[in-house]
C-alpha cells in the first residue's frame, strides 16, 4: 500500500497539488464552495422534512437537487486533487473512511427521501412517523462529514509515503 | 509579532484580553481549534442551507417552493451565523494581528457587511412582494438583484475565510494604519 501511495506521490498532478502554491489555493477554494452547495441543499431538504417551512410542497425541493448535484461536482472534483497530493495522509487516517462513510450515507439517504418521501407529498399524504428520523439521521450525517473534514488536519499520523 | 505601527486599534490590548478571559488557552488546547473551526463550519452550511437556498429561490431555483414558507428557516440561518460569530471571536481573539491585518479577512468582513446592509434593503423594499407570490411566481427584478447580490456576498465570505491562512504575517494590510 505505502508503495502505491509513494507512486501516487510522483506523479506530476500529485507534485502540482504540494508544490503550487495557487494549486492549493484554487482547490480549497472550490472544495468550500462545493460544500457549501452539496451541504447547504442537503440541510435544507433534511430541515423541511423534519417539518420546518412545511408551508412548502415538500417534493418541490427537488428543485435544489441540481444545486447539490453541482456542489458535489465541485467537492468531489477538488476533493480528488486533495487526495493525489497526499494519499498517505488521508488513506492512513481513520477520521477520512469517516468522513467518506458519512458523505455516502448521507448521499445514500437524500435518495430515499426523494423515493419514498417526495411521491407520498405529490399525493398529498401525510408523512410517515420515520420520516421525521430518517431527515434527523441524514442532518446528522451531513453535518458529522464537515466536522470529520475539520478534524482531519489535526488527526493524520502521517504527511507522505515517500 | 511584526505588525504595523497601529494607531486606531490596540492589537496588543485585544491580545491581552484574550490571554486574560482564557480564551488564548482554550484555542491552543489539543481540540479547541478544531471543534470551532467544526462548529463554524456547521454553522455556515446552516447558513447556506437557510438564506442561500432562499437566495436561490428569489433567483428562480425550485419553483414551486413557496417563498413565505421557505422564509421560516431563516432563523435557522440567524442560528448558524451566531454559531460563526461566536467561533470567529474565538479565533480573532486567540491571534488579533493574524486577522486584523489579513487581507482575506478583512475583505470577508467588508462582504459580511454588504451582506447586512442588503439585508436590511430586502427588508424594506421587496420583502413584502415576495411574501405575497404564490408557488410559482417568478420574483420581482429587485428581489432577483438583492438575491444575488446575497448569495455573492455570502460565497465571497467563504471564500475569504479559506484564504486567511494564505495571508499569515508578516504580510499584512493595513488601511488605516
Amino acid at each position: 500500500m505505502m508503495d502505491l501511495f509513494a507512486a501516487i506521490e510522483q506523479t506530476p498532478l500529485s507534485i502540482w497539488v504540494r508544490e503550487d502554491f495557487y494549486a492549493f489555493f484554487w482547490i480549497l477554494i472550490v472544495h468550500a464552495l462545493g460544500m457549501a452547495f452539496l451541504v447547504g441543499g442537503g440541510i435544507c431538504v433534511c430541515l423541511r422534512v423534519l417539518g420546518l417551512a412545511s408551508g412548502a410542497r415538500l417534493e418541490r425541493f427537488r428543485g435544489f437537487f441540481p444545486v447539490m448535484w453541482a456542489g458535489l461536482a465541485l467537492s468531489v472534483g477538488s476533493g480528488v486533487l486533495l487526495f493525489a497530493g497526499y494519499p498517505a495522509k488521508a488513506l492512513t487516517n481513520p477520521v477520512f473512511a469517516v468522513k467518506v462513510v458519512c458523505l455516502i450515507a448521507a448521499g445514500l439517504l437524500m435518495r430515499e427521501i426523494a423515493r419514498r418521501l417526495f411521491p407520498l407529498a405529490l399525493r398529498g399524504e401525510a408523512l410517515p412517523e420515520w420520516s421525521r428520523m430518517l431527515g434527523a439521521v441524514t442532518l446528522a450525517l451531513w453535518i458529522a462529514a464537515v466536522t470529520a473534514g475539520k478534524f482531519l488536519p489535526y488527526t493524520h499520523h502521517m504527511l507522505l509515503a515517500s | 509579532m511584526i505588525y504595523p505601527p497601529d494607531t486606531f486599534v490596540d492589537v496588543a490590548a485585544l491580545e491581552r484580553f484574550g490571554v486574560s478571559t482564557g480564551v488564548f488557552t482554550l484555542m491552543n488546547s489539543k481540540w479547541g481549534w478544531p471543534i470551532a473551526e467544526s462548529i463554524h463550519f456547521t454553522g455556515l452550511c446552516l447558513l447556506m442551507a437557510s438564506v442561500g437556498m432562499f437566495d436561490l429561490r428569489m433567483l428562480g431555483v425550485a419553483r414551486g417552493v413557496r417563498m413565505s414558507a421557505l422564509h421560516r428557516m431563516v432563523p435557522v440561518g440567524v442560528a448558524g451565523w451566531l454559531m460563526c460569530l461566536a467561533t470567529g471571536a474565538l479565533f480573532f481573539l486567540t491571534a488579533p494581528g493574524q486577522y486584523l491585518y489579513n487581507p482575506a479577512w478583512q475583505t470577508k468582513m467588508a462582504l459580511m457587511a454588504v451582506a447586512g446592509v442588503n439585508m436590511v434593503a430586502f427588508y424594506l423594499t421587496t420583502a413584502r412582494s415576495v411574501g405575497a407570490m404564490g408557488p410559482d411566481d417568478k420574483a420581482p427584478v429587485a428581489a432577483r438583484v438583492i438575491a444575488a447580490v446575497s448569495l455573492a456576498c455570502w460565497l465571497g465570505v467563504i471564500v475569504g475565510g479559506r484564504l486567511i491562512t494564505f495571508f499569515r504575517p508578516p504580510y499584512h494590510w493595513c488601511l488605516w494604519c
